[in-house]
């Protein structure tokens, strides 16, 4: 869940220095990450190229004849209950999948560096109507929410539930942002600068904005990967994404009532979901740690 | 959890579990008391009564006991009734069977049916199911267009003796006997105590058949009910049935399969692993449920007859059956289900029959199909596989961009499609209450026939057709034929299914009973030794 996103120590180093970088490329853990996200990133920007890899290009070309079809050479993951290639519909899944998981977090991202820096940089009455505002949001079972609003909303597409998601999602990160921005705001250069009547744009845009976001960068990796869980979570109790958009979340509903039957359904989807998952939360944890060596634990 | 617990302890407690083994302590007298007794899942009932229920068909069918009886080879049999006769297929005469009494001990009557029926027909009293007596004369007075009824008692309805009474029709129909069977609820009757309090009778129904309830029915509870001792008709195989209600099926099907319930209906996506679960403890019952696939015909798109049989011709049902159903539907062959009597099976003929290359021909014929298609049906219920199977289908066979459209609810789906606001096919079925091609033509080619807009095909040459029909004083139901024959060349929906009904039973069921109705005879139901 986005709501399981913790609030953390924040590191006070920044992305740019050059320390970072060092020691980031010294860890393998950081390159099998990148690796197989960048992978899944390809995938999901060209799914035709990989889908036709074994002679089953076209996920919606479904034989309901070949229905629950165990793997075979035919068909590399086996059959739905329609007789549509697994294989196939994990591929282009994938877009589905990345494409929420990238525009919730990038939408949280874009809300959460405005209000947070707002909150953060001007204080007083504006900060605290924001930090309620989050505080509310935050008070709000997020599963809840996202259930009453997606059963309202007419139709599901991926760009609707995305922005559920992030509907839901931003105070977290906005909380973050307004917390670096108050640690960066106290530091001599932002009063130096003040000093020289350099005016609020400019220093937000020049020092505070650069030097604050990226410890949110670290945080925003670990919750491309819970958004994704997210989605997951909601397609699958049924208010998510409907048919005929393809997505993890959907294979896994429709093939959980015939787990006993054929498991190989349930199997290929979420295995990707737990790849693409455990690959996005732990490259998160990476970052954190080498922004954040004191945090360590 | 609290609920599902006491609904273990329920069926525990009430079936006294074959788990010799576990069942430590002798001396339990109840076990012993029990050991003739069933446990059968449903959903929670809330209502009651044979005018109000809705889903407790089982429990009203084993607490009163029904006019007549229909039998799996069409014969109808005499329950509380001694004879329902008529001399010209509008006045029919009811004479009941002397030495009935309700629960309670009072007399079963004429009197009592007469009034039980103008309560349920009475207006104000909003009964669910009073649609059911709407061919009596007097109906209409009781449920005035606007205002209140002037008179609480229907004038069709006469009252010659204790154990006889007239019921006059709006119009001759030879299928009256069929609709005071088993399922028709509305025509059971109610003590004159229900009268007074219809909500305290909800809590505590009394009914005049082979079981009664034990205690007073809570909310998500288990209903007991037990044999009731003078009953005056056939007695019942079994002393005890607890009606165990659960939220989900899937739960109550996993608790069958345990040995925790006796009895339960299969939910949809258990059909195909049912029968190697269960073996030949799965019963699927022929049930005159009928399914189309609703076709919008006030979009110009689907004018052309050509369109809608191509439709047809281009899904497999033989195939869907067997991934969605496991096999257990079959394939209809005409507009009404083959167990109702004097279906003319085959009518259908080629236009049901799969063939994707002549389906493809006759739609480029009738000129192609222009745009997308949307398959619209009620969302939740399971039945995505089956749409997604036929808009599979009609895509790669038809070449139409077909894809589904699950509505968020039942209530919305319902609303949408009473207000005609789809363009595209959409879900449409009805499972009759009296296996009669009269309930299943009715509902579906009759305005207002209760199935409003299932298949948008209302025309005057089919009322007077059903007219006709329903006058036959036959009633084997043969005089149909003809009104199918007038929908056959216009062709207003796809048929699909003829549908069955199945169950699982534990090992200690040796034999479930059914009638045609598609639901268990629990009062017939074998045990094992």
């Amino acid at each position: 869940m986005t709501g399981a996103v913790a609030p953390v120590d924040l590191p006070t180093t920044t992305m740019g220095q050059r320390g970072v970088w060092a020691s980031l490329r010294k860890r393998p853990v950081f390159w099998i990450c990148s690796a197989v996200l960048a992978l899944l990133v390809v995938v999901a920007l060209v799914p035709q190229l990989f889908a036709g890899l074994f002679g089953q290009p076209d996920p919606r070309a479904c034989q309901l004849g070949d229905s629950s079809q165990p793997p075979s050479a035919t068909h590399v993951f086996g059959t739905d209950l329609q007789g549509c290639d697994i294989y196939a519909n994990v591929i282009y899944g994938t877009s589905t999948s990345i494409f929420i998981g990238v525009l919730t977090t990038v939408l949280c991202l874009a809300i959460a560096i405005v209000l947070g820096t707002i909150a953060g940089y001007v204080g007083g009455v504006l900060d605290r109507l924001i930090s309620r505002l989050t505080d509310v949001f935050l008070g709000f079972p997020f599963l809840l929410g996202a259930i009453v609003v997606l059963n309202s909303v007419g139709g599901r597409s991926p760009v609707m539930v995305a922005l559920v998601l992030a509907f839901f999602s931003w105070p977290t990160m906005a909380r973050l942002v307004r917390g670096a921005v108050r640690g960066v705001k106290g530091t001599e250069y932002v009063q130096a600068a003040q000093a020289m009547g350099i005016p609020d744009s400019r220093i937000l845009a020049r020092h505070v904005v650069p030097n604050s976001i990226g410890p949110v960068m670290a945080i925003a990796a670990t919750m491309v990967g819970s958004v994704i869980v997210a989605e997951s979570t909601l397609t699958f109790l049924g208010v998510g994404l409907q048919s005929p958009s393809i997505s993890w979340g959907l294979q896994l509903s429709n093939a959980q009532s015939y787990f006993s039957s054929a498991p190989h359904m349930l199997l290929f989807p979420s295995l990707f979901l737990s790849v693409t998952v455990l690959a996005l939360i732990t490259l998160g944890d990476i970052l954190r740690d080498t922004l954040d060596p004191k945090g360590r634990r | 959890m609290q609920r599902s617990r006491l609904a273990l302890v329920g069926a525990i407690a009430a079936s006294a579990l074959a788990i010799t083994a576990c069942s430590g302590g002798g001396g339990d007298t109840d076990a012993a008391a029990s050991e003739n007794a069933i446990s059968y899942g449903t959903t929670d009932p809330q209502l009651l009564i044979p005018g109000r229920q809705s889903v407790a068909f089982d429990f009203n069918m084993a607490v009163w006991s029904p006019l007549t009886f229909l039998n799996n080879d069409g014969s109808l049999d005499y329950v509380a009734a001694e004879s329902v006769e008529t001399d010209d297929a509008t006045t029919y005469t009811i004479t009941l069977r002397d030495g009935w009494t309700f629960h309670d001990g009072t007399p079963v009557t004429a009197q009592s049916y007469v009034d039980s029926w103008n309560a349920v027909a009475y207006g104000p009293n909003a009964m669910e199911n009073s649609g059911q007596l709407a061919n009596i004369v007097g109906y209409a007075d009781l449920n005035p267009a606007e205002g209140e009824p002037t008179t609480t008692e229907m004038s069709g309805l006469t009252v010659v003796d204790d154990t006889t009474f007239t019921v006059e029709l709006s119009g001759p129909d030879g299928q009256f006997p069929l609709q005071v069977s088993q399922a028709m609820t509305a025509f059971y009757p109610m003590p004159e105590t229900a009268m007074d309090d219809l909500d305290a009778y909800n809590v505590h129904p009394i009914g005049n058949g082979p079981f009664e309830i034990v205690d007073d029915y809570v909310e998500n509870e288990t209903i007991v009910v037990t044999a009731y001792e003078d009953f005056a008709g056939d007695e019942p195989t079994i002393d005890q049935i607890s009606f165990v209600p659960y939220t989900d099926e899937a739960t109550a099907y996993t608790d069958v399969l345990a040995g925790n319930l006796d009895v339960n209906g299969v939910p949809a996506n258990r059909l195909t692993q049912a029968e190697g679960d269960f073996g030949d403890r799965l019963y699927s019952f022929e049930a005159p449920g009928i399914s189309f696939l609703g076709l919008p015909l006030w979009d110009e798109r689907y004018q052309d007859v050509r369109v809608r049989q191509a439709i047809s011709m281009a899904i497999d049902r033989e195939t869907i059956i067997d991934v969605v159903y496991g096999g257990t539907y079959e394939p209809a062959t005409a507009w009404t289900p083959t167990i109702e009597p004097g279906t003319p099976e085959g009518i259908c003929g080629e236009y049901c029959e799969y063939d994707p290359e002549a389906a493809a021909a006759l739609l480029e014929e009738a000129g192609g199909f222009e745009g997308t298609m949307e398959i619209y049906f009620p969302g939740g219920g399971g039945l995505d596989p089956l749409y997604e199977a036929i808009a599979n289908q009609l895509r790669q066979n038809l070449g139409i961009e077909a894809t589904i459209d699950p509505s968020a609810d039942w209530a919305e789906f319902l609303a949408t499609r009473t207000a005609g606001d789809i363009d595209s096919p959409y879900f449409s079925r009805w499972g009759a209450l009296y296996p009669s091609q009269q309930a299943t033509l009715r509902v579906f080619f009759i305005q207002g026939g209760g199935c409003d807009n299932c298949i948008p095909f209302y025309s005057d040459e089919v009322a007077a057709a059903m007219a006709t029909a329903d006058a036959d004083p036959s009633g084997d139901g043969t005089a149909y034929a003809d009104v199918q024959e007038l929908i056959q060349a216009e062709f207003p929906a796809v048929p699909l299914f003829n549908e069955t009904y199945s169950y699982v039973t534990s090992e200690r069921i040796a034999e479930l009973v059914t009638s045609p109705v598609g639901n268990p005879t629990l009062r017939e139901i074998v045990l094992a030794d």
